[in-house]
């Protein structure tokens, strides 16, 4: 038993060397926000040695019209809302209607679902950009939340959760004289709440995440979101100041950070059954 | 049950409306395209059959050129990515079994927590921390009277430095996989081989191993999909140098399409891609799984 609790804290002395290694990073980018210019790109020293805020100070000021951050994060907000909804809803009404009700060509339609979840996200990025552009809804809110309705993962997932779950509740309802939405509603939804939660965290983090699909389809300072806005920075001639860009780095990240600590039980139970990085 | 067909089809109708729209009919459009001269200021120049993938996969053009260079460059990507992605993330994941309570619950978040930092923050703070020129890293290096080194601008180190974010930034979610698999494995088992008198690396091998062979191979199969896709990070933090050695296939494609004005071939390099991916998936698959294992 001894040997046993020798062992255990040494293990837990590698974990915490690891867990330095790992939190560095996000610590490195919060002590620069707070140097200025010259001693950001000369010191070695990880904490400042004059605190200034002035790199956000800028940011809200010259900066704002270039780089309006609270905007792209408010964009991030509705865009990752307002499309995990859309998938929600869409994808809980097909799942619903394929396990359990009377959908022609129901298998058909199953078979199309699976078969297109192989082909890679690559294939369907470019062609779409140009439908939007060809319809003229380029730089909206269109093509930054509809497409993502058009997710098949959480049709597959809700699916093969009901196939599993016994129906017996909603022939009692049915029999009870519910229609098929007050069913869904009352009866089913309550049963397929974990798989909805995990579906929502995955959904949602996908959206706020995606980089490649908000560059392509927006334009202007003010419909671009978090990623695509802090891509710009990195690219862009306010790069040669490193405090300043992990000060906007830093805005960015922290309201994620939050949610990702506050759902991190959702995120734990959630990736397991889903294939997506 | 008996339930009308109408009210069936009306849950279905809105999932199949975005599906056709954003799925269907660009995947259609892409491949129609991909069988066109096609660009994207002048549109439509004709039907050429397969003349966009021949001269893709025939040498002594730019565009074989450039599609294979990258190519290479993502497989060389997927290749060095997956032992630190998969295995490390292993290693961890039984680190934090192996600790007790409390701690492991802390520990599984500080190693996961990077996962919800965007890949475009992940890429600004390590470009800053690689940069050459005023970068952290060759602050600290100078710091302690050593030579900086051109991160960025030389070959291994930018491969270094795109493998150092991308680790850091998602191992974790490999990590939380292979935790939850760890999780399920029946603690008897151990038991038995603990009376046996198996030792660590037996137990590992002979219990945990073939009880979480699914996990390994699921995980396994998403790493090389997510490190095939290889985008954010050498746009970013590399720009695809030095020399084009970490330009990625998704970075060809956009720069085949917009800075080639070629919509056409960018179209069928997408598909190839598609295609290559596709086919090393189910390599894996078919390994992974297959049925005459001794497990």
């Amino acid at each position: 038993m001894k040997q046993t609790k020798k062992v255990k804290v040494i293990l837990v002395i590698i974990a915490s060397i690891i867990s330095l290694i790992f939190i560095f990073p996000l610590f490195w980018m919060f002590f620069t926000s707070f140097k200025g210019m010259a001693e950001s790109i000369s010191s070695a020293r990880l904490l400042p040695r004059n605190w200034t805020t002035g790199n956000f100070v800028e940011l809200f000021t010259v900066d704002a019209a270039s780089a309006p951050i609270m905007r792209w994060l408010f964009n991030t907000a509705f865009i990752s809302i307002g499309g995990t909804a859309l998938v929600i809803i869409t994808n809980t009404l097909a799942a619903y209607s394929i396990a359990r009700l009377n959908l022609p060509a129901k298998r058909l339609f199953m078979f199309i679902i699976v078969a297109s979840m192989t082909v890679p996200g690559i294939v369907i990025v470019f062609p779409r950009y140009f439908n939007f552009r060809d319809m003229g809804l380029l730089d909206t809110f269109a093509p930054l939340i509809l497409p993502y309705a058009a997710s098949t993962l959480g049709v597959f997932l809700i699916y093969s959760f009901l196939r599993n779950f016994p129906r017996d509740l909603e022939e009692a309802a049915y029999i009870d004289g519910a229609n098929q939405l007050q069913i869904l509603r009352h009866v089913v939804f309550p049963s397929i709440k974990p798989v909805v939660a995990t579906l929502s965290v995955i959904t949602f983090i996908l959206i706020y995440n995606d980089f490649l699909w908000p560059l392509l389809v927006t334009n202007s300072a003010e419909m671009r979101t978090v990623t695509v806005g802090i891509a710009n920075l990195v690219q862009g001639a306010n790069f040669v100041n490193p405090g300043k860009m992990m000060a906007s780095t830093l805005i960015a990240t922290v309201p994620a950070l939050l949610i990702f600590i506050f759902a991190n039980r959702y995120f734990v139970k959630g990736v397991n059954s889903t294939g997506l990085k | 049950m008996k339930i009308s067909k109408t009210v069936s089809s009306l849950m279905f109708l809105p999932f199949l409306l975005f599906f056709i729209l954003f799925w269907m009919i660009p995947f259609l459009y892409g491949l129609y395209v991909s069988f066109h001269s096609w660009t994207v200021s002048g549109g439509n120049g004709g039907f050429v059959g397969l003349d966009n993938y021949i001269r893709i996969l025939s040498p002594g053009n730019m565009y074989h050129d450039s599609f294979m260079n990258a190519l290479g460059n993502t497989l060389y990507f997927v290749v060095i990515s997956l032992v630190p992605l998969v295995v490390f993330a292993l290693l961890l994941a039984l680190l934090i079994e192996n600790i007790p309570g409390k701690l492991k619950v802390f520990f599984r978040t500080v190693f996961f927590i990077s996962y919800a930092v965007s890949v475009t923050a992940v890429s600004a703070i390590f470009k800053w921390l690689f940069t050459g020129n005023g970068g952290y890293i060759n602050n600290v290096l100078q710091g302690f009277g050593l030579d900086s080194i051109g991160w960025l601008n030389n070959q291994p180190y930018a491969w270094i430095a795109v493998l150092a974010a991308t680790v850091w930034w998602t191992i974790g979610y490999n990590m939380i996989l292979f935790v939850n698999a760890l999780d399920e494995v029946d603690d008897s088992l151990y038991e038995a081989a603990s009376l046996d008198g198996a030792n660590a690396w037996q137990r590992f091998w002979n219990v945990t191993f073939p009880s979480i062979k699914g996990v390994f191979v699921f995980v396994t199969i998403i790493t090389v999909i997510a490190s095939f896709n290889l985008y954010g990070q050498t746009l970013l933090i590399t720009e695809g140098g030095p020399a084009r050695s970490t330009m990625s296939l998704t970075m060809i494609i956009q720069n085949t399409i917009f800075s080639q004005n070629n919509l056409g071939m960018g179209s069928a390099m997408a598909i190839l891609m598609g295609i290559i991916m596709v086919f090393i998936t189910l390599v894996q698959f078919l390994i992974g799984f297959r049925k005459d294992d001794n497990a």
